[in-house]
C-alpha cells in the first residue's frame, strides 16, 4: 500500500537556527500517526512544511506519490491536506458556521461553489464534532474547548484525505480529551489519514497507530506507542517533564 | 424585519434619485459630489473594508479614471461611454501591474506603498504630453447636472449591490476570510494572491468610474485635481465612520460626513476642517467600529458602549 | 565636474536634515509601533515654535534648540498620555485615522493661530557661507547638518546604551515583562513619543532657518519622512542617516539632471522599489 504522505530528508532552516534537521517519515492511508517531542522540538514545523505554510530547505514532501514541494499552501488543500492551528485563530467576525463554510467553500478540489451547499456541508462538520448546537454563535464568543473543535470542523469541512492536528488537545480536561479522541477516530473511520501532534502523552499513546518522536529537530524514535514510550532516548529526551 | 429594511432602502433610493426634480442646483451639485465620495468609499470598501488591505492609493485609479475619460474625449474624440471604458482599462492594468509586488505587502507597509505609488503617478502624469500635461484638459461641456446626479447614483448602486453580493458569495467569503486570517484561509484552499488582486482592481474599477464621471462634470482636469491626495483619506475616513466590512456603511459615512462638512463650510469656513478633524479622532476612540456598528449596539450597551470600546483598546 | 560636486554637497547637507526630521517618526514608529501621520505638522509647530522664540524672545534657533525640543517633548507626552495610549492596542489601523485626525486639527489650529503667510527665520549668519574645496556651503544648511548628525547618533546611543532607552526597547517588546519589572508602560510610552516629537521639533526648528513656514507643510513633511524611515529601515537607528542622504543626494541629482518636477517621483518611485524588493530598508534586515 504507497504512502498518502511521505517526508523525505526534509530540512528547514531559520537564519542560523535548523528547525527541522533530515526527517524522513511515511504516512500510510488511513492511519493515525502521533508526533510527539518536547517543546520547540520542530513539531509545528514539520506540519507547515507538510500543509506549504512553509518551504523546506532541503527534501521533498510528497503527497499521494507526487511531490508537492513547490505547491502554494491553497493548492495543497485542494490537494487534500487540511490543518488545525496550534494557536487558534477563527475568523472572529464570522459565526461559527461561515467560520466552518469557508473550508467547505475552497477546500479538497477547490470546495462548493455556492453558499448554500457550503453551508449545508459546513453543518453536518459542525455535527460531527459535536458543535452542531452553536452554528449561529460568533466564532470569538466560543470558549477554548469550543474553538479546537471548530478548527477541527474548519479542516473537516475541506473534505481532506489527509488531516494535520496540531495540539487539539491542549487545555481539555479528561472528559473533553476523551471526546476529541473519539472525533478523531470517527475521522479514521470516514478514511482520512491522520496526523496528530499531542502533548498528552496517555491520549496520544491510545489513539495512534504509530508514534514519531522529534527532539531538537531530528527524528529520535518511530514505532509502536508502547515501544517507543519505553525508549530510554525518548524518557531521556522527556527528562524533567510531567509524565502521564 | 428584514423586509422593513428592503423596504426601507428602496424608499431611500427613490428618494435620492428624485432630488434633482426637488432641489436647488446647490443641492444637486452637493449630491453629485456626495454620492461620487460615497461610490470612493464603497469602493475602498471591498480591498479596505473587505479584504482587510487599507489602501491609501485608491486615488490613482480614481485619476486614471478621469484622465481615460479626458484624453478619449479630448485627444480622440471618442464618446464618453468609450471613455469610461478606456478608464476602466487604465485602472484595471495598473492593479494588476502593480497590485502583485505591492499587496505582498502587509499592514501598515501597504498602506503607504500605495500612498507613495499615488504620489508618484500625480508627478508622472503632469508630465505626459498626451494628458496635457501641467496644464490639463479641457472637456466638451455637457450642461446637465441631472444626467449626472443620476449616473452617479446609478454608480453608487452598483457599487453597492456588488458589496451586497459580496457578503453572500464565495469569492466575498475568500476575501474576508484573508481579512481575519490570511494564513489560515491559505491553508483553507483560498487563492490569497489572486483574490487579493481582483478585489483591489474591483475597487479599482469604482473608483475609475467615479473619477470619469467627475471629469466629465467638472469639465477640467488637472494632475493635481485628478489624483487628489487628500481623496484617499477622505474616502477611508467616510467608509470606516460608516462601517467598514459593511454593505451601507460606507453609503452612510460619505453622505453623512460630506453633509457635515457641507453644513460647517457654510458657517464658518476655518472651523469647518478643524471640526472634521476632531470628529475623526473622537470617533476612532469612541466608536472605531463605525456608525453601523455604534447603531446595532447602543440600543443593547447605552453609554457603556463607548467605554468597552476605550477599555478594550487602551494601553 | 565641480556642479556636479556642488549638487552631491547640497544633497548630503539636503540629506542631514531629512535624517533628523525623520528621525522622531522612525523612532515612535519601530519601537511602539505608532504611525504618526501627522509628524510633519509636528515638525511645523517645531517651526513656528523657534520663529517665536526667535521673532519675540530673541533666541537663536540653533541655541534655542533645547528650549524648542522640550516643548515638543511636553505636548507629545501629554498627547500620548492623555489620547494616544488609549488606541494603543486597538488595530494598527486605528492610530493612522487618529494621527490623522490630529494632523487636520494642527494644520487648522496653526492656520488660525498664526494665518497662511510665509515665514522664515533669519539669523543674522543666514547669508554667510563657507567655502570648502571649490564647493559653496550656506553656513545655515552646514550647521542644520552638522545638528542633524549629533542628534541621530545621540538617539542611537542614548536607545543603546543608557538605562532609559534599553527600558523604552524592552517595553515595546514585551509589554508583560515590563509591567514585571516595574515599569509603567504608559508613562514609558508617552516619554517615547515625547522625545520623537521633541525631535521633530528640533527638526522644525533647522527646518525653519533654511525653508519657509505655513500651516500646510505638515503633509508633504510628513510624506518625506515617512520615506525616508523606510528606505533608512526601521530596525537601525542609524538607518535615517542613510535614507535621509540617500533621499538628499537623489532629489538634488534629479533635479539637476532630470528637472525640479522630477524630484517627487524620484522620492516615492524609490520609496515604492524599497518596499517591494527590501521591505526591510536599505539597513534593514531582508524580509
Amino acid at each position: 500500500m504507497s504512502a498518502i504522505l511521505e517526508v523525505r530528508r526534509v530540512t528547514r532552516r531559520f537564519a542560523g537556527l535548523v528547525a527541522v534537521n533530515d526527517v524522513s517519515f511515511a504516512l500510510a492511508p488511513g492511519e493515525i500517526l502521533g508526533l510527539i517531542g518536547p517543546n520547540g522540538a520542530g513539531k509545528t514545523t514539520v506540519i507547515s512544511l507538510i500543509s506549504g505554510t512553509l518551504a523546506p530547505s532541503d527534501g521533498e514532501v510528497l503527497f499521494g506519490g507526487t511531490s508537492i514541494n513547490h505547491l502554494p499552501a491553497y493548492r495543497r488543500a485542494r490537494l487534500g491536506i487540511g490543518r488545525t492551528f496550534q494557536i487558534m485563530r477563527p475568523f472572529p467576525g464570522l459565526s461559527v458556521l461561515d467560520n466552518v463554510a469557508v473550508g467547505a467553500l475552497f477546500g479538497h478540489g477547490g470546495g462548493h461553489r455556492r453558499l448554500a451547499e457550503a453551508r449545508e456541508r459546513a453543518r453536518a462538520s459542525l455535527d460531527f464534532v459535536g458543535l452542531g448546537s452553536h452554528v449561529e454563535q460568533r466564532a470569538d464568543a466560543l470558549g477554548g474547548p469550543g474553538r479546537k473543535r471548530l478548527e477541527l470542523a474548519k479542516a473537516l469541512a475541506m473534505q481532506p484525505k489527509l488531516l494535520l492536528c496540531d495540539e487539539v488537545m491542549a487545555g481539555l480536561n479528561h472528559v473533553e480529551i476523551e471526546e476529541v479522541i473519539e472525533v478523531i477516530r470517527k475521522v479514521r473511520a470516514e478514511g482520512i489519514s491522520v496526523l496528530v501532534i499531542e502533548h498528552v502523552i496517555k491520549a496520544i499513546k491510545s489513539l495512534s497507530d504509530r508514534l514519531l518522536v522529534l527532539h531538537h529537530g531530528e527524528m529520535i524514535a518511530e514505532g509502536t506507542p508502547d515501544a517507543v514510550l519505553s525508549d530510554p532516548a525518548v524518557v531521556q529526551a522527556y527528562l524533567g517533564k510531567k509524565r502521564q | 424585519m428584514k423586509t422593513l429594511r428592503i423596504v426601507s432602502i428602496v424608499i431611500a433610493a427613490a428618494l435620492l434619485a428624485a432630488v434633482p426634480w426637488f432641489g436647488s442646483d446647490v443641492l444637486v451639485q452637493f449630491g453629485i459630489n456626495a454620492l461620487l465620495l460615497a461610490v470612493l468609499a464603497q469602493g475602498w470598501n471591498i480591498i479596505g473594508g473587505y479584504t482587510g488591505y487599507a489602501s491609501f492609493g485608491n486615488s490613482v485609479f480614481y485619476g486614471l479614471g478621469s484622465y481615460g475619460v479626458a484624453i478619449a474625449m479630448v485627444q480622440w474624440n471618442l464618446p464618453f461611454g468609450v471613455g469610461m471604458a478606456f478608464g476602466v482599462l487604465l485602472a484595471v492594468v495598473f492593479a494588476l501591474l502593480l497590485g502583485l509586488p505591492v499587496l505582498r505587502l502587509r499592514g501598515h507597509y501597504f498602506a503607504i506603498a500605495t500612498l507613495a505609488l499615488s504620489q508618484v503617478m500625480a508627478a508622472i502624469v503632469s508630465n505626459i504630453g498626451i494628458a496635457g500635461q501641467n496644464i490639463g484638459l479641457v472637456l466638451p461641456p455637457l450642461n446637465n447636472d441631472r444626467l449626472f446626479y443620476e449616473l452617479a447614483l446609478l454608480l453608487l448602486a452598483a457599487a453597492t449591490l456588488t458589496v451586497w453580493w459580496l457578503t453572500r458569495s464565495r469569492f466575498g467569503f475568500g476575501l474576508i476570510a484573508i481579512r481575519e486570517n490570511e494564513e489560515g484561509a491559505a491553508v483553507m484552499g483560498v487563492n490569497t494572491t489572486l483574490y487579493k488582486v481582483l478585489a483591489f482592481a474591483l475597487s479599482g474599477v469604482f473608483s475609475a468610474l467615479a473619477g470619469g464621471i467627475h471629469a466629465y462634470w467638472i469639465t477640467f482636469l488637472d494632475p493635481e485635481s485628478a489624483f487628489d491626495i487628500s481623496l484617499n483619506v477622505k474616502m477611508i475616513i467616510m467608509a470606516v465612520f460608516g462601517g467598514a466590512g459593511t454593505v451601507l456603511g460606507p453609503v452612510v459615512g460619505a453622505l453623512s460626513l460630506s453633509a457635515v462638512s457641507e453644513l460647517l463650510a457654510s458657517e464658518v469656513t476655518s472651523i469647518a476642517g478643524l471640526f472634521f478633524g476632531l470628529v475623526i479622532v473622537a470617533a476612532v476612540v469612541l466608536m472605531p467600529r463605525g456608525l453601523a456598528d455604534m447603531i446595532r449596539r447602543l440600543r443593547g450597551f447605552g453609554w457603556r458602549y463607548f467605554i468597552e470600546n476605550i477599555r478594550a483598546s487602551r494601553l | 565636474m565641480e556642479l556636479l560636486a556642488q549638487i552631491l554637497a547640497n544633497g548630503i547637507l539636503l540629506g542631514g536634515l531629512y535624517a533628523v526630521m525623520a528621525l522622531g517618526l522612525a523612532l515612535v514608529w519601530g519601537v511602539l509601533n505608532i504611525v504618526n501621520l501627522a509628524h510633519g505638522a509636528f515638525i511645523m509647530l517645531g517651526a513656528y515654535a523657534a520663529w517665536h522664540l526667535y521673532t519675540y524672545l530673541g533666541i537663536d534657533p540653533f541655541l534655542g534648540l533645547p528650549l524648542t525640543a522640550l516643548l515638543l517633548f511636553v505636548l507629545g507626552y501629554a498627547l500620548q498620555r492623555g489620547l494616544l495610549n488609549l488606541v494603543v492596542r486597538a488595530p494598527m489601523f486605528n492610530t493612522l485615522l487618529i494621527t490623522f485626525g490630529l494632523e487636520v486639527v494642527l494644520t487648522y489650529l496653526a492656520q488660525l493661530a498664526f494665518s497662511a503667510d510665509f515665514r522664515t527665520i533669519n539669523p543674522p549668519y543666514a547669508g554667510s557661507n563657507v567655502q570648502f574645496g571649490g564647493v559653496v556651503l550656506p553656513l545655515v544648511r552646514l550647521a542644520a547638518f552638522g545638528v542633524a548628525i549629533v542628534l541621530t547618533v545621540g538617539m542611537w546611543l542614548f536607545l543603546l546604551h543608557t538605562r532609559l532607552g534599553r527600558a523604552i526597547r524592552a517595553t515595546a517588546q514585551n509589554l508583560l515583562a515590563a509591567r514585571l519589572y516595574g515599569v509603567e508602560p504608559r508613562h514609558l510610552y508617552a516619554v517615547t513619543f515625547g522625545l520623537g516629537l521633541a525631535l521633530a521639533g528640533a527638526a522644525g526648528a533647522l527646518y525653519g532657518t533654511v525653508s519657509q513656514i505655513n500651516p500646510y507643510i505638515g503633509a508633504s513633511l510628513t510624506a518625506k519622512s515617512f520615506a525616508i524611515a523606510i528606505i533608512g529601515g526601521l530596525d537601525n537607528p542609524l538607518g535615517v542617516i542613510v535614507g535621509g542622504l540617500f533621499l538628499g543626494i537623489v532629489e538634488s541629482l534629479t533635479t539637476l539632471y532630470i528637472g525640479p518636477t522630477f524630484a517627487d517621483v524620484a522620492s516615492f518611485g524609490i520609496l515604492v522599489l524599497v518596499l517591494i524588493v527590501r521591505p526591510g530598508g536599505l539597513l534593514g534586515k531582508t524580509a
